[in-house]
C-alpha cells in the first residue's frame, strides 16, 4: 500500500516520476529539492515559527491515527525538530507524491539522521526499501522498529507477514497477518482489504484449509468490493483449479 | 544450487553419490576423481568447499549455501540479520548455571537446537536441511520452476528490482504449495528428499552403504 493510496490530499505539482539510477548524484539530488520546494511554494506551504507543526502534521499524517502518533512524537521532541524538520518532512512528502522511489530514501538518509527516530516516518520509507529497493533485512529491522515503538498500528505487523510469505515462512506470515487483522481500522480499507486477503491465502497453503480462506477472501471484498485479485482467487477457492493466484 | 544438486545424485541407483563417497572414505578428491576431466576448476572448488565435514558445532555454513529452490531468491543473510538465534542465545545468556561446564553443555544443546529447527528464513527448511542439499526430484523441480518462471516473466518490464523480486517470490510461494496428482506439494517433496538425504548421511557417515 503506497501513501498515495491513502485518502490525501493531492499537491499540485507532484507528479509520478521515474528516476534513473544514474541521477542519484549530488546534482541530480539538489535539483529534486529545489523542485521540491517549487511544489510547497506553489502549495503556499511557508513554513514558519508559529506553524510548522500544522504544517507538518497536515501535509504529512492528515488522517488518524496517524495524526495523533506524530502530534505525540512532536510534542516529546519538540526541542530537537522545529522548521528544518518540518521542511524536510514535507519535501519526503513530496517525494512520496511523486512516487520518487530513489529520492524518498535518499532524502531519509541524508536528511533525517539528524532527528530522533519516528517510528511512523521510518514505517513508511521501509515500504520503498522493500517493495523498491528489495533490501528486505533493513525494512525488517525498520518494521520492528515501527512495531516496538507504535504496537497498535497494524501496517507493520502486515508489512512483515507479507515479508515473512515472501521469505517461506507461512507461520509467520500468518502470525504477521493475525496481528494485523486485529488492529486494522474499519474505515482502513485498502490495507484491512489486504490483510483478510492475503490471511486467507496463507491458510490456504499453510493448511489446505479452502473454507478459512474463502471467509478470509470474502471479508476481504466485504472491504474493498472492487479488488480484482481477490474475485479472482475467490473464484480458485471455490472451483477444483489447483492453483490459486495470489 | 546445481553443484549442491549433482553432489547428491547417484551415478546409478545401486551406487553412492559423490558427497556420500567422501562422507564414507573421509577424502574429498578421491570421490570427486570420478568427475570428468572437462570440470572447470571453479566447479571443483565450489565442490570441495561443499563437501567440507560439517562441525561438531552449529552449521553455520548454512548461511552460505544455496538453500536450493526454496532460497534461490531470498536476498543474502548472515548471522547479523538471524532473529532466531539470537533469540536463542539471549535465553541461553539469561539463564544461571551451576557452573561452566553446564553452561558450556548449555550451549552446545542449543547449537544442535538451531541445527534442527525450522528456519524462518531458510523457507522453513533447517539449517541441516540446508547443509545437506538437494537431490535429483529437487533438481527436476528447480528447472521446472525457472523454466515456468521464465515463460511468465520473461521481458516483462519492472519498475524496480524490488518489485521484481517480490513478483518472483510470490511466484516461488504459489508453486511450491500446489498440490501434484499425488497430492504432494512441491515444497513436500523437496523437505522428503532432503530428509531422506540427511538419513543416507548418517548411514554414510556411520559406515553403512547407502
Amino acid at each position: 500500500m503506497s501513501r498515495k493510496s491513502r485518502k490525501r490530499k493531492r499537491t499540485r505539482g507532484a507528479r509520478s516520476k521515474q528516476r534513473s539510477p544514474s541521477a542519484s548524484t549530488t546534482r541530480a539530488y539538489q535539483q529534486a529539492i529545489r523542485q521540491a520546494d517549487e511544489i510547497l511554494s506553489e502549495n503556499d506551504a511557508e513554513i514558519r515559527a508559529d506553524n510548522w507543526p500544522e504544517l507538518a502534521l497536515d501535509w504529512f499524517a492528515s488522517e488518524e491515527p496517524e495524526r495523533d502518533i506524530l502530534v505525540r512524537y512532536i510534542a516529546e521532541h519538540k526541542q530537537k525538530l522545529g522548521i528544518p524538520w518540518a521542511r524536510d518532512l514535507l519535501r519526503l512528502e513530496v517525494f512520496f507524491q511523486a512516487e520518487d522511489h530513489l529520492q524518498i530514501v535518499e532524502y531519509f538518509e541524508r536528511a533525517f539522521p539528524r532527528y530522533p527516530r519516528c517510528a511512523l516516518v521510518e514505517m513508511w520509507v521501509a515500504d520503498q526499501i522493500f517493495r523498491h529497493g528489495g533490501d528486505f533485512w533493513r525494512a525488517r529491522q525498520m518494521y520492528r522498529y515501527a512495531i516496538e515503538t507504535l504496537p497498535n498500528h497494524p501496517k507493520p505487523y502486515y508489512e512483515l507477514g507479507f515479508m515473512s510469505y515472501l521469505l517461506g515462512d507461512f507461520p509467520g506470515a500468518m502470525d504477521g497477518f493475525n496481528q494485523a487483522a486485529d488492529r486494522v481500522a474499519d474505515d482502513d480499507v485498502e490495507l484491512a482489504a489486504r490483510v483478510f486477503y492475503n490471511r486467507g491465502l496463507v491458510r490456504y497453503f499453510l493448511a489446505g484449509d479452502r473454507r478459512a480462506a474463502i471467509a478470509d477472501v470474502q471479508e476481504a471484498l466485504r472491504r474493498k468490493p472492487n479488488y480484482p485479485q481477490a474475485k479472482e482467487a475467490l473464484r480458485g477457492l471455490r472451483g477444483r483449479v489447483r492453483w490459486v493466484p495470489w | 544450487m546445481l553443484v549442491e544438486f549433482s553432489l547428491n545424485q547417484s551415478p546409478k541407483a545401486a551406487q553412492p553419490s559423490i558427497a556420500e563417497v567422501a562422507r564414507s572414505s573421509g577424502n574429498i578428491d578421491q570421490a570427486l576423481s570420478v568427475l570428468p576431466s572437462f570440470v572447470p576448476e571453479r566447479t571443483l572448488s565450489e565442490a570441495r568447499r561443499l563437501l567440507q565435514p560439517w562441525p561438531d558445532g552449529r552449521y553455520t555454513e548454512a548461511y552460505h549455501r544455496s538453500g536450493g529452490i526454496l532460497n534461490l531468491f531470498t536476498p543474502p543473510w548472515d548471522e547479523r540479520q538471524d532473529e532466531v538465534w539470537t533469540e536463542m542465545l539471549a535465553e541461553w545468556e539469561a539463564q544461571i548455571f551451576p557452573n561452566d561446564q553446564a553452561r558450556q553443555e548449555a550451549f552446545r544443546a542449543l547449537e544442535q537446537q538451531w541445527n534442527t529447527t525450522p528456519h524462518p528464513f531458510f523457507a522453513g527448511l533447517t539449517p541441516a536441511q540446508v547443509m545437506v542439499g538437494g537431490g535429483p526430484q529437487e533438481a527436476e523441480l528447480a528447472s521446472e520452476f525457472l523454466d515456468r518462471f521464465t515463460r511468465m516473466l520473461d521481458g516483462r518490464p519492472f519498475e524496480s528490482e524490488g518489485q521484481m523480486l517480490i513478483k518472483t517470490l510470490m511466484l516461488l510461494r504459489g508453486w511450491e504449495c500446489q498440490p501434484r496428482k499425488d497430492g504432494r506439494t512441491p515444497l513436500d517433496i523437496i523437505v522428503a528428499e532432503r530428509n531422506e538425504l540427511l538419513a543416507r548421511r548418517a548411514r554414510a557417515l556411520s559406515g553403512e552403504t547407502g
